[in-house]
């Protein structure tokens, strides 16, 4: 009976940080999303932008991602799509959509930048080089944006101590049960959390999906280049930019992020890859994610202890609060995901719950075929060739290609 | 810049598992050039296709019309918003329980329906008078037996002439007895499922438009295969 009345203590504290979440989220939001809004209301002169966009192989929706960016109602910008290899399935939507406008200032680079282990970096490093403005904007290519997206974000930088804009990002899409847990999570623990931890902590919590900045002030923080080797380069740079004095602002203006037909295992090494990322960066505020997933915690004392009417109920009911939760969360959001998948919600954190334990067991991420160790503040090295590493892994493959 | 095709494409209109629309959006968003929208005709002289007709997992004479105006009002969107070409189409899929007499035939820019229980020579001979395209389907022995189709293989020397193209590959097999016996090819996915868009496709290299692409793949000459990954 101790294990339920320590796993219910711990669920209550998880309930209560995430009632906290919705409050920060309801904070956060304004009355209306800004999205929908007229820009009448912002300034009349904003500086020209350069939009970066890394891009590699094909994200669901990506013609529709990348138009939304040539749409958007902004006085000078240009963007520049950014691609290691011509032979990328991304290369052809990028020529399409620069054909498609042949009056906007679109530009493709392809050029192999091999100089760091992070392929992201890797990607931006020639675009940014040939950035026209002083402005510049890293938008990963998976999402998808409102027309006043950049005057609301923009505005912001009329303040000079500011020194990076981000955005909140809302999951969209599903039609696969991969996607719908993907889109559930980054409406509920994800945009929960970052609101939370921006709202209650004031910490620099950086979405790589939308990074707007000086390129002075990027340098003066050691530019792309000192973060090319750091797997989470968007929380690196805006911990930097906060320690050098700048401030790091988290707009309203959320950005969708679009998920369609992703499978259960891409959702889980995404998470997992995620996982090891804030197990290696925050250390031991890790294990507040754990607590902080009342589904999951409730969950325990029927596997530990015994599945018996109390056990059973209290996750029951933890599980209905987080449904409705999450639920009032997408509405406030605007998610356009449909009300019955939220009964998913319990499954995925469950799911979530397990995935956590990963990311302490292993310290190594597979990227694009190669296997990279991540060591403090996400910094990648290669797995060594010889010695009892490449003993461990062989061993792993050997039984993964087993069971495939 | 080669035309990136595919020709062999499955929706819920027969036993595929996307909608029409949304069949169309995957492929605007991947970057296709031209694609045909080709549901199955089954034939419904035995049991086999009678369930299949029974489960609505064929197209019949009554829907044809709205089947293929539906494509023709998808295709404009199509053109329109990602530049891609869609052709409307059907595959006649003659099946038996022994896949030595079953067959399935593309038949692209169809314009009047064709009952799969024709002969093979009434299809044929209509088909051409509609001036579709002709395409043999997974003519060899495939990685699933149950979708072996082998009829058109194995009477080659009588129906080879009316045959304008010949699946080489399809989705993820490749049939090297078509290269063999150098009969004019292209390659397609057979997309049923949204994880098909990654399978061998055609590159084409010709105007874009109904005719050109028919002529292309009928002179077969630049003409490629590619296995489309992401």
């Amino acid at each position: 009976m101790e294990i339920f009345w320590f796993f219910s203590a711990i669920t209550t504290l998880g309930l209560i940080v995430y009632w906290f979440q919705i409050l920060a989220i309801h904070l956060h939001s304004p009355k209306q999303y800004p999205s929908n809004r007229e820009g009448a209301s912002l300034p009349s002169s904003f500086p020209p932008i350069s939009i970066l966009k890394p891009m590699r192989g094909l994200d669901d929706n990506l013609f529709d991602n990348l138009e939304s960016f040539v749409l958007i109602d902004y006085p000078e910008f240009e963007i520049i799509f950014c691609l290691q290899d011509r032979n990328d399935p991304a290369y052809k939507i990028a020529s399409k959509i620069k054909d498609r406008y042949p009056e906007e200032d679109i530009s493709i680079v392809t050029e192999r930048f091999n100089e760091g282990l992070n392929p992201k970096v890797n990607n931006l490093m020639p675009g940014y080089r040939i950035a026209k403005y002083e402005h510049i904007l890293i938008s990963d290519s998976n999402v998808s944006v409102g027309k006043y997206y950049l005057r609301e974000i923009a505005a912001h930088m009329r303040d000079s101590s500011v020194g990076l804009v981000t955005n909140v990002i809302r999951g969209d899409g599903g039609h696969t049960i991969g996607s719908i847990f993907e889109n559930l999570h980054l409406n509920s623990f994800i945009i929960g959390s970052v609101c939370f931890l921006d709202k209650f902590f004031k910490m620099p919590c950086v979405i790589g999906k939308s990074m707007l900045m000086r390129k002075a002030d990027l340098e003066a923080i050691g530019g792309l280049n000192s973060v090319k080797d750091i797997l989470a380069e968007d929380y690196i740079i805006g911990e930097r930019m906060h320690k050098a004095g700048k401030k790091v602002v988290l707009s309203n203006h959320m950005i969708d992020n679009v998920n369609e037909y992703w499978g259960i295992r891409r959702f889980l090494n995404r998470h997992t890859r995620w996982g090891k990322l804030r197990w290696r960066i925050g250390g031991i505020k890790y294990f507040s994610e754990l607590i902080c997933n009342p589904v999951f915690m409730s969950s325990l004392p029927i596997l530990l202890w015994k599945p018996s009417r109390i056990t059973v109920s209290f996750a029951l009911i933890v599980s209905i609060i987080k449904i409705i939760g999450d639920l009032y969360i997408g509405e406030k959001i605007g998610s356009r995901l449909n009300p019955l998948t939220y009964l998913l919600s319990p499954i995925k954190d469950l799911l979530i719950g397990f995935v956590w334990f990963i990311p302490i067991l292993s310290n190594t991420v597979v990227w694009r075929g190669n296997r990279y160790v991540i060591g403090k503040d996400s910094t990648l090295s290669r797995c060594p060739e010889s010695g009892v590493w490449s003993w461990r892994y062989r061993i792993f493959d050997a039984i993964r290609a087993r069971l495939a | 810049m080669m035309l990136l095709c595919d020709f062999h494409i499955h929706t819920k209109y027969s036993d595929g598992s996307v909608e029409l629309r949304r069949t169309i959006d995957l492929f605007g968003q991947a970057g296709f050039d031209v694609i045909a929208i080709t549901d199955h005709v089954v034939n419904s002289d035995n049991s086999i296709g009678k369930l299949a007709h029974r489960f609505r997992l064929s197209i019949r004479e009554n829907n044809f019309d709205e089947y293929i105006s539906s494509i023709r009002q998808e295709a404009e969107r199509a053109i329109d918003k990602y530049g891609m070409l869609v052709i409307p189409g059907v595959e006649i899929s003659k099946n038996y329980l022994s896949s030595y007499k079953s067959a399935h035939i593309l038949l692209i820019d169809i314009k009047e329906f064709i009952p799969a229980c024709w002969s093979y020579e009434m299809i044929f001979l209509e088909a051409k008078e509609q001036d579709a395209l002709i395409v043999a389907c997974h003519p060899h022995h495939t990685t699933d037996i149950a979708r072996d189709t082998l009829f058109l293989w194995n009477n080659r020397d009588k129906y080879a002439k009316y045959i304008d193209a010949w699946e080489i590959a399809n989705r993820d097999d490749v049939f090297n007895v078509i290269s063999l016996k150098k009969y004019p090819y292209i390659a397609n996915s057979d997309f049923h499922k949204t994880r098909h868009l990654y399978s061998w496709k055609t590159l084409l290299n010709c105007e874009k438009n109904i005719e050109s692409v028919k002529n292309c793949i009928r002179h077969n000459k630049g003409v490629a295969i590619t296995l489309f990954r992401n």
